[in-house]
């Protein structure tokens, strides 16, 4: 090998170490968010089964729940499992009370979010659904009596909802927490014929 | 087998070791620079849906796909938005209007004009994101929970010591962040344009 040859070696070396870093680095920033998100969300989907609502624990000074919560809301979680059947989330909104709602994958990812501002004379009606069981709810919908619903499709069969009512004063914590309690998740039945 | 044959095959043996090393060595360098610089940015960049505005950085609600890589990564390792981040637009604070990082022996004083939202918090947490326990059991204040001058405008002290209005106590932190996020705001819209006169600002005042 000449030197001319030994300086080529060393380019390309340099150059493959570079490309491996920049491959790691974007596989790295990528994979992130799922493995970060893993632990906090698989924490909280102990915390029920799918089609049933828990509320989560308050986080305080001396027992942490989950990092930057916003003291002021009161949130539950509602896991979906969509091979049992879509997942209905109903609620009853009253005027001037901030609730929020946040559909997300069961790695974290919001594929949706709502605010009461969205409810329709004073309730909101959300499915979730996969695509199949979109045709069928469709396909059984009465041309003259449409559905109310707002049908989502969830891009994974498994997820959450994560719903919140601010307490706007501390002494109305109690009253957030009736407020996130009467959101109803329940397990959609879909007509197969 | 002649000593030459003996020589040649050695020769290539070292050649193919010298070659699979060097293979080695450029994936293990390769992949440590990459983790070293993604560890770098999550720690201190801010991605590139941050905001700036004075004192404050914020990222814009985030659904699916609309918030870049980064921003995302940055947002997941700091575990800043687990559960918040479809519903309010967050801003996060480490120091004042002057650059200085927050010192818990001095007051600080917030004030000026806060962008509308349908309402808005403040949170006093560690740079963890864990509440601070204080003997008034207070982390932080509503909009609606707010007592205003009578010229409308914002005041909050925060303070170890019992101030008059709108107290925020530090507590014994050694240490301490703000968080400000605003629900059902315009501020929600990815593209808001955010001028740092439109946020409050953060003056120290005295100190023990």
């Amino acid at each position: 090998m000449n030197r001319i040859d030994r300086a080529l070696a060393a380019i390309l070396w340099v150059l493959s170490v570079l490309a491996i870093a920049g491959i790691t680095h974007i596989v790295a920033i990528f994979a992130l968010p799922e493995v970060e998100a893993k632990d906090t969300y698989s924490r909280i989907a102990e915390l029920s089964k799918p089609g049933q609502a828990a509320v989560l624990p308050q986080s305080s000074p001396d027992k942490p729940f989950v990092p930057f919560v916003d003291p002021a809301m009161v949130q539950s979680i509602c896991p979906f499992d969509l091979s049992e059947g879509g997942l209905r989330v109903h609620a009853d909104v009253e005027a001037e009370s901030l609730l929020t709602f946040s559909f997300r994958t069961s790695a974290g990812q919001v594929f949706y979010s709502m605010s009461d501002l969205a409810a329709q004379q004073g309730k909101i009606d959300v499915v979730v659904l996969t695509p199949a069981q979109l045709e069928i709810a469709e396909a059984n919908d009465d041309e003259d009596d449409p559905s109310q619903d707002l049908r989502l499709i969830a891009p994974e069969t498994k997820g959450f909802v994560i719903i919140s009512a601010l307490a706007a004063y501390q002494s109305e914590r109690a009253e957030a927490e009736e407020r996130v309690k009467s959101v109803a998740c329940t397990v959609e039945q879909t007509a197969q014929d | 087998m002649s000593l030459g044959t003996a020589i040649t095959m050695k020769r290539s043996f070292w050649a193919r070791a010298t070659i699979f090393g060097l293979f080695l060595s450029a994936g293990c360098l390769g992949v440590l620079i990459g983790l070293f610089v993604t560890f770098v940015e999550v720690e201190h960049g801010k991605g590139f849906a941050a905001m700036e505005a004075g004192p404050w950085t914020g990222w814009p609600r985030s659904e699916a796909s609309d918030i870049d890589p980064y921003s995302r990564a940055i947002l997941a390792y700091s575990g800043k938005r687990t559960l918040s981040e479809s519903d309010a637009m967050s801003f996060v604070a480490h120091g004042d209007s002057d650059g200085a990082e927050f010192d818990p022996a001095c007051d600080y004083v917030l004030k000026g004009e806060i962008p509308s939202a349908r309402y808005w918090t403040l949170t006093l947490l560690s740079p963890a994101g864990d509440l601070i326990a204080n003997p008034a059991d207070r982390q932080g204040f509503t909009s609606s929970e707010l007592l205003r001058a009578n010229d409308g405008q914002l005041e909050i002290t925060l303070s170890r010591h019992a101030r008059p209005g709108n107290w925020l106590p530090l507590g014994r932190a050694s240490k301490f962040i703000l968080v400000l996020r605003f629900y059902d705001s315009e501020l929600s819209a990815p593209a808001a344009a955010l001028d740092a006169a439109h946020m409050p600002v953060l003056v120290k005042g005295r100190c023990e």
